[in-house]
């Protein structure tokens, strides 16, 4: 805005003194619109060319792929028990992981560390290792079948909907400890004064405050679910699944439009709930005033209610333990059930070493590279002022819903022509790894800024800081958390997940979540099971590294003292 | 001494709290009379609010009891016992209307739906939130969710109602109406209340007594008065007030007059009744309010227990001036309510400091 | 703040290193053999003509689909190791770069293509392997005909790759389609269906399985059949009296390569003497002769196939045996 002193100033320096001024003033509005479209080119795109594929034959426009699809019972047996098994899938979850949740946030003491530890290892390993353990323990010659002389038929759907509870029920744990721990205990406690019963609390208080936590977590899982399709095809047997059976159309069959219409339909319920969700939640979201951080302190919880809890945790820890163990034992058994000598060969199988290293370089490239977009893109969503912004709010929460599987297929088909050829790169991988999992990054960093007031950028820019400065010296530190925990998951989902990256695995570039499946539908067992150990092993290492930093540098934020 | 006379609510019988080794509590007795308004005041970290927990009942006592109308409840969790919480958050559930938080209570007692609306109407008139009963709690002010939190915790009367700094989110107005109400409010009801705050005033203008917390140890039990006045110990003293500490040495004591003759670190010796018995030679600490000390313009002719000092700053308030003296190296802040010839007060006045002889005395 | 922007920097060091990679003669190929053969066939390349072949194990349905998802611009310069559907397509669709080698100089046209679109490095059949240990338990002979497979005492203890995902399958299949004719091929394909446990992704998955004893009877690829004997699983095999059936291996050089001269190396060690004894001494039967690990000197008894019918029927038999197979659960 030019005044009457910037009157007296030759009209070039005025010019440029406007475009820096425009810059500044719509730095914002920019930086929004280049997320957009990295957002449109790198989410958008890819599930848009899934669609377009499956509705284009070869003679232009049609519906015939859905036509099959539909008359065919073989897929919609497909589709239906793939919603069972998410169904099924989510409730136990939800179920066990507010279970456990429970117990680590109110239970006693002691069981709080061990509870978190056991539960947190699946974070870090594969999905399909639950399945590995399944048939080691209980295969048609498994060691628990042998011993006990069991005849329980584990191909099939109960096998894969108990790996895949195993495989999720942490997650559910995680998020909804998540929502528990951020539950003022005061409340509780309140309902407790007043005369209510544990399980009066839990009906009245706790279930009904954590809904919002408790939908996010069956999205989530729901879609996770649905989408994973490891165990699916390594215990699925005869029962079909539309996750691999939309590999298989893919990859076996070679053809990509029942592949993407497969891909279509394996998405619809994903955004059918995904609107649900946000539609439950709107006005669904409580605020309490906030006072001094009170710990949750270990009640009496009553028999009633602890006995189940103190079961169901047993139970679902026991179970995880159990086939961390066994797979770690498997990956030193020579043949397995056939000559249980234990051997080291396993280990020293070195070509799956180079695809661990590449799934580290991956997931490093894809955490950093997603934290940094996760948290520009929370910032313009929070401060921004601009049209749109409710919506690319949504789409870069969308992540959520979307299947690994369906990604993967729509950046095989996206990006594999020029000008935007990507396949046979590692950016493919790291790209596909960055959309996928953007929305928790994002998640974070609102959360986050919902905690800071406004005030202290205002008051930053009043000192005469531009917006670059207060956003380099102001918001950048404060979001640095979210920044850690949009890195931490990014990396540790991208190094485990397999459901989208194995359609963009290329020559000279396997990553180990690939190996270990190849191996265990192969059959061996031995090598998938050492190629887990190392691949935990590397992880869990990763992990504590980023930890040791994170914590130092966390007290150095601390001290700038912020607040 | 009256009201001592009044039964017994709650008894709190040598209560230690450990977690794990660290010693909130280091052994707290204390009685409580029914109907009276006793706050546990003190600085952050004190055990107030870990004292507060440990009588609703969230918190274990590691050893001690904890005798609520004459029984044991140690073992009672909080739903069996005839306490109601108001935290400081107030922790109103945010999922429900204003008389569906005020009825929760009744309906986990199986009232039926006629009585629970009698009693929740009842209760939206004591605290003046007529009308409001169907308002979600996120349309409430910061001062209606405290009542409505109030409401709650009255809604069956309780035998002792337990606040946690309850005032502390509200602004400074509203802070001091709502103190008013909550001591109306428990006046009219005669409800036994142990009230924690870290605020001494709020303490002393809310409470028939106050318990002084510090390290988990009680530094003193008593009325407003007697805190204020008669300060148990130099703690004490400075943590209700601004306090002036003069370390004084008495000199002679004379016994019909009751009087005590020191000399103090300010040079000039001081005439000072006796409220407790001193020995010749004995080390003391004078306690000097700010307010109970005179102050005027160096004139001619000194008055007893007048020392001459140097104003070192002046701050005029209207009602009231603060000021700080310097009496040879010691620095004194002296309060001047109602300020007379303010124009003559500047730094670097000579001023005439007259100590009142009825302060406190600290043994040393 | 300061730990904070180390940490940063540490990072994207790091990042930067973990980026860059390797140096030498390298090419990039599709290659569907088994994990571990892959690995052996690219030993021997890098050790004979110092030429490193990059490649990851895909099925030879991965490859295929990969390779017409990628038509006409290739991830990769070459195929070294794809089932006949995709060889013949390529040819068919001009994917490929034909030239003679003269390291292939002498082999017949089963194994290399005149006009040198493709070339076959080595010929796998599927067997029949039995757990010995589980056989013996049950008091069960190892059948002699395929026919001796429909047996309701075999119910749910066999298994086999599914044509949908496996290569190896897809050549089942059209080996007893070509065995018994399309409709009697069929039936005989249904009634197996009655015992067959579950089809499996892998063709080798049989053999790990039965090997383990989680069934007892398999049909599986011959490729590693012999290494799992010699590792120590308790496996029996045969070919039943009928023979089996046979795809080829193919390999040939992707159009639009840049590294053309290169992999015109790699297809002439392909039909060396030495590749043909590596394939053989796995199991394989190969251009050159050579001992063969699994067969010795012997020629398995072969079913007669038309491997370019075999490539046309597939589509239309991929859907057949959904709609037969894939609507009834156990």
């Amino acid at each position: 805005m030019a005044t009457a002193g910037d009157m007296t100033h030759t009209g070039s320096s005025t010019a440029i003194a406007g475009v820096k001024d425009f810059f500044n003033k719509n730095l914002v509005k920019i930086l929004a619109f280049s997320l957009f479209l990295l957002l449109a080119l790198f989410l958008l795109y890819p599930i848009v060319a899934v669609l377009l594929k499956s509705l284009k034959g070869p003679e232009g426009w049609t519906l015939k792929y859905y036509t099959v699809f539909f008359t065919k019972s073989y897929y919609f047996q497909s589709l239906y028990n793939t919603l069972i098994l998410g169904l099924i899938n989510t409730f136990i979850c939800l179920v066990f992981g507010f279970c456990l949740a429970y117990m680590a946030t109110r239970g006693p003491w002691w069981l709080r560390k061990p509870l978190k530890i056991v539960s947190l290892i699946p974070l870090v390993a594969p999905p399909y290792l639950f399945a590995l353990s399944l048939i080691i323990l209980f295969g048609r010659n498994g060691f628990c079948t042998k011993l006990f002389g069991m005849d329980w038929e584990i191909y099939g759907f109960d096998g894969v909907a108990i790996s895949q509870c195993l495989a999720f029920i942490p997650l559910a744990f995680m998020m909804i400890e998540n929502t528990l721990q951020s539950l003022n205990p005061n409340l509780e406690e309140s309902a407790y004064d007043m005369g209510a019963s544990e399980a009066t609390i839990i009906r009245t208080i706790t279930i009904p405050l954590l809904t919002p936590g408790l939908l996010k977590a069956a999205l989530l899982i729901f879609v996770m679910t649905i989408a994973e399709f490891g165990n699916a095809a390594i215990l699925g047997g005869r029962t079909p699944f539309l996750a691999p059976d939309t590999y298989t159309m893919i990859t076996g069959e070679s053809d990509f439009e029942m592949g993407s219409v497969l891909s279509v339909v394996l998405i619809a319920p994903c955004i059918i709930i995904f609107f649900i969700h946000n539609y439950l939640l709107e006005g669904k979201k409580f605020t309490t005033i906030g006072g001094k951080p009170v710990a949750s302190e270990p009640r009496r919880i009553t028999p009633a209610i602890m006995v189940p809890f103190t079961l169901v945790t047993l139970i679902s820890c026991g179970a995880i333990a159990l086939s961390f163990l066994v797979v770690l034992l498997a990956s030193f058994v020579n043949i397995l059930g056939v000559d249980n000598s234990l051997v080291l060969t396993n280990y020293f199988d070195f070509t799956t070493n180079y695809a661990i290293y590449n799934s580290i370089r991956v997931s490093f490239i894809a955490a950093l590279i997603g934290a940094a977009i996760g948290v520009l893109l929370a910032y313009v969503i929070v401060r921004g002022n601009f049209f749109g912004r409710t919506f690319l709010e949504m789409v870069s929460l969308s992540g959520f819903a979307l299947p690994g599987t369906v990604l993967g297929i729509g950046y095989l088909l996206a990006f594999s022509a020029p000008p935007l050829k990507l396949t046979g790169t590692l950016m493919i991988l790291a790209l596909n790894c960055v959309f996928r999992f953007i929305a928790v990054g994002v998640e974070a960093g609102i959360s986050k800024l919902h905690q800071i007031n406004i005030e202290i950028e205002e008051a930053s820019a009043d000192l005469g800081a531009s917006f670059l400065t207060t956003f380099w010296r102001i918001v950048l530190p404060i979001m640095f958390p979210a920044f850690v925990a949009g890195f931490i998951y990014t990396f540790m989902t991208a190094i485990v997940s397999l459901s989208a990256v194995v359609f963009l695995v290329s020559p000279g570039f396997d990553l180990a979540a690939v190996k270990i499946f190849d191996a265990a539908v192969y059959g061996e067992i031995g090598i998938a099971s050492a190629v887990t150990v190392k691949l935990v092993l590397i992880v869990m290492l990763c992990m504590a590294t980023l930890h040791y930093i994170t914590k130092k540098t966390q007290t150095g934020v601390a001290q700038k003292g912020v607040f | 001494m009256e009201k001592a006379q009044k039964p017994v609510m709650l008894v709190l019988k040598d209560i230690h709290k450990f977690y794990g080794e660290n010693e909130v509590l280091k052994g707290v007795s204390l009685e409580i009379p029914k109907g009276q308004l006793v706050t546990f005041v003190g600085p952050s970290g004190c055990g107030k609010t870990t004292l507060l927990r440990i009588v609703g009942g969230f918190t274990d006592a590691t050893t001690g009891d904890i005798i609520l109308d004459g029984r044991r409840v140690n073992d009672l969790p909080p739903n069996m016992r005839d306490t109601r919480i108001c935290f400081q958050n107030y922790a109103l559930f945010p999922h429900m209307t204003v008389s569906d938080n005020i009825a929760y209570g009744l309906k986990i007692a199986k009232w039926n739906k006629e009585r629970i609306r009698t009693r929740v109407d009842e209760l939206l008139k004591l605290v003046e939130l007529s009308g409001f009963g169907d308002r979600m709690i996120d349309r409430l002010s910061g001062g209606q969710q405290q009542r409505v939190a109030l409401a709650r915790a009255l809604a069956i009367e309780p035998k002792v109602l337990l606040l946690d700094e309850p005032l502390s989110n509200l602004d400074a107005n509203l802070r001091l109406t709502m103190r008013e109400e909550i001591r109306k409010l428990q006046e009219r009801l005669q409800l036994t209340t142990v009230f924690v705050t870290h605020d001494q005033f709020e303490a002393m203008a809310i409470s028939d007594r106050l318990v002084v917390l510090k390290n988990g140890l009680i530094e003193q039990v008593g009325t407003p008065i007697e805190i204020y006045d008669r300060p148990a110990n130099e703690f004490v003293a400075g943590f209700v007030g601004y306090v002036n500490f003069l370390k004084a040495k008495v000199e002679n004591v004379d016994r019909e007059k009751r009087t005590a003759r020191m000399s103090t670190e300010i040079v000039c010796s001081l005439e000072i009744n006796m409220a407790q018995d001193v020995q010749t030679g004995e080390e003391v600490l004078l306690v000097v309010r700010p307010e109970s000390v005179n102050l005027s313009i160096s004139g001619n002719g000194c008055r007893p227990n007048c020392c001459k000092g140097v104003l070192k700053s002046y701050m005029y308030a209207g009602s009231i001036a603060k000021c700080t003296v310097e009496i040879g190296d010691k620095k004194m802040i002296i309060d001047q309510y109602n300020p007379r010839e303010a124009e003559r007060f500047h730094p670097g006045a000579e001023v005439d400091v007259e100590i009142p002889r009825n302060v406190h005395i600290l043994k040393r | 703040m300061k730990k904070m922007w180390l940490s940063v920097v540490v990072a994207v060091a790091f990042a930067a290193v973990v980026a860059g990679s390797a140096l030498g003669e390298e090419i990039n190929a599709y290659m569907g053999l088994s994990p571990e053969n892959n690995k052996k066939v690219v030993d021997l390349v890098r050790e004979k003509t110092g030429i490193q072949i990059n490649q990851t194990f895909q099925s030879f349905g991965e490859i295929e689909a990969k390779v017409k998802s990628e038509a006409p611009n290739f991830n990769a310069d070459m195929v070294t190791g794809c089932g006949s559907p995709l060889a013949f397509m390529a040819k068919k669709n001009g994917w490929t770069v034909p030239f003679v080698s003269a390291g292939w100089k002498g082999i017949s046209d089963v194994y290399a293509d005149p006009e040198g679109h493709w070339f076959n490095i080595a010929n796998f059949s599927f067997v029949l392997v039995g757990n010995k240990d589980n056989l013996k338990k049950k008091g069960l002979k190892m059948p002699t005909s395929w026919k001796d497979l429909l047996d309701p005492k075999w119910k749910g203890d066999i298994v086999m790759p599914s044509p949908l995902s496996s290569g190896t399958a897809n050549m089942m299949r059209f080996s007893f389609l070509a065995l018994y004719g399309d409709t009697e091929g069929w039936k005989f394909l249904e009634a197996l269906d009655k015992n067959i446990h579950h089809y499996t992704r892998s063709g080798n998955a049989p053999t790990d399985l039965v090997g383990r004893g989680e069934f007892t009877l398999g049909i599986t690829s011959d490729e590693n059949v012999k290494a799992r004997i010699d590792k120590g699983y308790p496996l029996i095999w045969s070919i039943p009296k009928e023979g089996t059936g046979y795809d080829g291996t193919f390999a040939f050089i992707l159009k639009g390569t840049k590294k053309l001269d290169t992999a015109k190396k790699v297809i002439f060690f392909l039909g060396s003497q030495e590749m043909s004894s590596l394939l053989s001494g796995i199991g394989y039967m190969t251009p050159r002769p050579a001992p063969n690990a699994l067969y010795g000197k012997t020629t398995p008894k072969y079913i007669k196939i038309d491997l370019a019918k075999a490539a046309e029927d597939r589509p239309k038999n991929n859907d057949l045996w959904k709609s037969k197979f894939r609507t009834d659960f156990k």
